[in-house]
């Protein structure tokens, strides 16, 4: 029974739909460069949640991967004129 | 109000210049200034907590704070000088809840205009006395103001032949008004970055640049190209942020208020710089300012009063303004989520990790009102 269980967890978290990107993020230069890249991944449909921060220059973004794709998550940073690099994909613990 | 202080002068509160000045103020008028700050910090969610770090001026010969008296429904404040710059701080901080969040300041503010003579200068720097130890770091670059490669090459071509560090400095500060313009769509008073500035000119080499460079920007901008180019010929250098008061008598392209001296000041952080020469101490000065005047009153950078005020900002300021701090790239206190901090020249806050814009005071919210005192 109980390795049944452990298996569906298993199989949940490896048919999940939710994702977590690690993202480097590059041309960050003052703490509002965090609010716009924000905001631009925010509005991203499929984004379910971000964090930036620069000192680490790093953006961590929860999104749904039946509705976005890594790809279009760096261009929601491109477009507000920041370069981004996926540093891994993980699974939401 | 959950809370109201009153702090009778800036003694108490240790607001200090956090390095000496030889040269101190002129024998010039006295001028007072009352000035407000309202904070009521907005969010887009109806519960959330919130922390603000609000730049203080610092105390001088030439600037000095009579009085300071705070109150709101914050939950802690602090103040302090606890960061690299020893920059001025006003912290506050609200928990998490659906109120208003709400800080208000007032403070009365003293100025002298602030000049060193030419000739002190002059005869302090044919000295070439070795430079103090605590103006040592005003050599080194930032993250923002790069000393080295681009940055040196140009600073050395327009010192070409020049052995004394004021002529040096002069020289560089004549070259930046002369190929420097204001820039009107920049946002705020600009970001300062120095290596970017040069990476965008037509031509990114030192040759191009030291005889076509034409640099646009704000005062932030215009005075880290001072600064950097003058840490990179070996003088000590250092931005300095503050906010403009009022009325300038020589110009209202520099500073206006109405016929009873009143200003909405919200929008007016300025950005100056200042060059130490042993001897002589800091001295002012102010090349973004000439490209106000220029863009504002649509004058050339020939034109007579141009050229008077060039002369005048080469180691002058105008004291309708009040210096907050020099600090760049650096980390304030308490630690905000985001940091580093590229300048202190506005409020500063944080909601969990995001940070508000402090560009538009409107959304913020914040409101910098400033009464002059006849």
């Amino acid at each position: 029974m109980k390795k049944i269980f452990l298996s569906l967890i298993l199989l949940n978290s490896l048919f999940s739909a939710e994702k977590v990107a690690i993202i480097q993020v590059s041309g960050m230069t003052c703490p509002l460069c965090t609010t716009a890249i924000k905001r631009s991944l925010k509005m991203t449909p499929g984004v379910i949640k971000a964090k930036v921060l620069l000192h680490t220059k790093t953006a961590a973004v929860i999104f749904d991967n039946t509705k976005t794709t890594p790809k279009k998550l760096l261009h929601a940073i491109e477009v507000v004129g920041y370069k981004g690099k996926i540093q891994q994909i993980k699974e939401v613990k | 109000m959950k809370r109201r202080e009153f702090l009778k002068t800036g003694a108490a509160l240790g607001l200090t210049a956090s390095l000496p000045s030889i040269a101190s103020a002129n024998d010039e008028k006295v001028r007072r200034f009352r000035v407000e700050y309202y904070f009521n910090i907005k969010y887009d969610e109806p519960v959330y907590p919130a922390r603000l770090w609000n730049p203080l001026p610092y105390n001088a010969p030439y600037q000095k704070i009579k009085f300071l008296r705070f109150g709101g429904n914050y939950n802690d404040y602090d103040i302090n000088n606890k960061n690299e710059y020893n920059a001025n701080t006003f912290y506050a901080e609200w928990e998490k809840s659906a109120m208003p969040k709400i800080l208000t300041m007032e403070m009365e503010i003293e100025t002298k205009d602030r000049s060193v003579p030419l000739e002190l200068i002059k005869e302090a720097s044919k000295k070439n006395l070795p430079y103090p130890k605590e103006v040592l770091k005003y050599l080194k670059p930032t993250a923002h103001i790069p000393t080295n490669g681009l940055v040196k090459e140009v600073a050395e071509l327009i010192t070409k032949g020049k052995k004394d560090r004021f002529q040096k400095v002069k020289a560089i500060y004549l070259w930046c008004t002369a190929h420097t313009f204001r820039n009107p769509k920049v946002v705020g008073c600009g970001k300062g970055e120095v290596g970017k500035m040069m990476q965008e000119q037509k031509q990114p080499t030192a040759e191009y640049i030291y005889k076509n460079g034409w640099f646009g920007g704000k005062c932030t901008d215009l005075s880290s190209l001072f600064t950097a180019l003058t840490r990179a010929a070996g003088i000590p250098a250092r931005e300095v942020f503050g906010i403009r008061l009022g009325k300038s008598h020589f110009d209202k392209a520099l500073g206006k208020s109405d016929s009873k001296g009143f200003a909405n000041i919200t929008t007016w952080q300025h950005c100056r710089a200042e060059y130490y020469i042993p001897g002589a101490g800091w001295i002012p000065t102010d090349p973004a300012d000439v490209t106000k005047l220029e863009l504002v009153e649509k004058y050339s950078y020939d034109n007579p009063k141009v050229q008077k005020l060039v002369k005048k900002y080469l180691h002058s300021w105008e004291m309708n303004w009040v210096g907050f701090n020099h600090a760049r790239d650096f980390v304030l206190y308490p630690k905000p989520v985001q940091y580093p901090l590229n300048m202190f020249g506005y409020p500063y806050a944080e909601v969990n990790d995001d940070v508000l814009n402090y560009y538009v005071p409107k959304s913020f919210e914040y409101k910098i009102t400033s009464q002059e005192l006849f």
